[in-house]
């Protein structure tokens, strides 16, 4: 049987999406972080882009700090990069990956 | 009579069940060919002996030839505990010892006891054991985790860093959503300052370390909190006259504003023998 908990799952499926807005939000950052560089943008523009992240930026927190989830999206985020890292890793340093694997055999007696 | 005799029968049984299912649990080879007691500091409180051939010993406690399994999170940390509580008495008593991992368990065969197959094994691996011990012998493991304080570190570039001086200044001047802006590219720039920073000082460390040992190990730093980053976690096998000579190194870098070093040890040398 699954024992699902109301609040906890309002709280894992809240913290997923959150967690997700987020994601999307660093991506919109970079991007108008890249165009300000990039020097296309008037100062006008830069400045309204500005805005509209800071107030993304004011909403996610309010919403995080509204619902108590602050908690669980770290996690969720936590956990990813994890992941992330992990393959990465394995890309990188694929002797490390080996010396792992080779740890990992047990001592035939 | 008919009874008895079976009851007989059932007793054989149970008594080639009970030496069938025995079982010697490991905690690490020893470079000595005494057999010796070590008292109840096994797992659990069990009675530690060891089993020698030639010029080696096998550290153990009889048990049961199953692994140690418990979902009781704290009954298995306490295992491990009494584990590396014995290997250590070992390592005192013996001076030099190949550790096992955990949960190393020998058992017997339908007509080999546990003892026999555990000296089988330290025969057939004489040489390559011994040649191991050799590498270790008056060697021992310490581990140097070294820390910094990001703010400490990052305030300090940015009062050195033209770049960022100036950032700072328009930020200061400028609307907020181009304030919000440039605060990104301030972030972005003392991020990778830093990581070059931490770079220089992870070579330049690590080149110092590395002349007061053996050999070391880099292992994955750990996260700790926001005011206090890992910049580097070894496990360093050194000979224990250099000990003092690694301990005075890295005092100098613990004394650097904004650095922090633990160093741990001596320990017997886990993470430089290739098995567990």
């Amino acid at each position: 049987m699954i024992d699902i908990d109301a609040d906890n799952l309002k709280h894992g499926v809240l913290g997923l999406v959150i967690a997700l807005v987020e994601i999307i939000r660093d991506a919109l950052r970079i991007q108008a972080f890249k165009r300000m560089e990039g020097g296309s943008l008037r100062e006008e523009e830069v400045e309204r882009l500005g805005e509209a992240l800071m107030d993304l930026d004011t909403a996610i927190e309010q919403i995080k700090e509204e619902q108590g989830v602050t908690q669980s999206v770290q996690s969720v985020r936590e956990g990813l990069d994890n992941v992330v890292d992990e393959v990465l890793n394995t890309m990188i340093n694929p002797e490390r990956q080996r010396e792992k694997a080779n740890e990992k055999q047990v001592v035939e007696v | 009579m008919l009874d008895d005799n079976k009851q007989e029968v059932l007793v054989a049984n149970q008594i080639k069940a009970e030496s069938k299912g025995e079982g010697r649990y490991l905690y690490c080879v020893a470079d000595s060919g005494e057999r010796a007691d070590l008292g109840k500091i096994g797992l659990d409180g069990k009675e530690v002996y060891t089993i020698p051939f030639v010029d080696l010993c096998v550290v153990v406690h009889n048990c049961a030839a199953e692994p140690y399994r418990s979902d009781d999170n704290e009954v298995v940390k306490r295992w491990i505990m009494d584990h590396e509580r014995v290997v250590e008495a070992a390592w005192e008593k013996f001076g030099t010892v190949l550790p096992l991992g955990f949960d190393t368990i020998v058992k017997g065969e339908e007509d080999i006891s546990p003892d026999e197959n555990i000296r089988k094994w330290l025969e057939g691996d004489h040489a390559n054991l011994k040649e191991r011990i050799d590498k270790i012998r008056g060697k021992a493991e310490y581990g140097v985790q070294i820390f910094w304080d990001p703010k400490l570190i990052g305030d300090e570039i940015a009062k050195r860093n033209e770049e960022i001086k100036n950032l700072n200044q328009d930020i200061k001047t400028k609307p907020k959503g181009i304030a919000y802006m440039l605060k990104q590219k301030l972030e972005n720039l003392l991020k990778k300052e830093m990581e070059k920073k931490a770079d220089l000082c992870f070579k330049d460390f690590y080149a110092r370390i590395k002349k007061c040992v053996e050999k070391v190990r880099v292992e994955k730093t750990k996260k700790i909190d926001e005011k206090t980053q890992m910049l580097m976690n070894l496990s360093c096998l050194v000979d224990k006259e250099k000990s003092k000579e690694l301990g005075e190194e890295l005092e100098k870098i613990d004394k650097r504003e904004g650095f922090a070093v633990r160093f741990t040890g001596p320990w017997p040398p886990y993470s430089f023998v290739a098995f567990g």
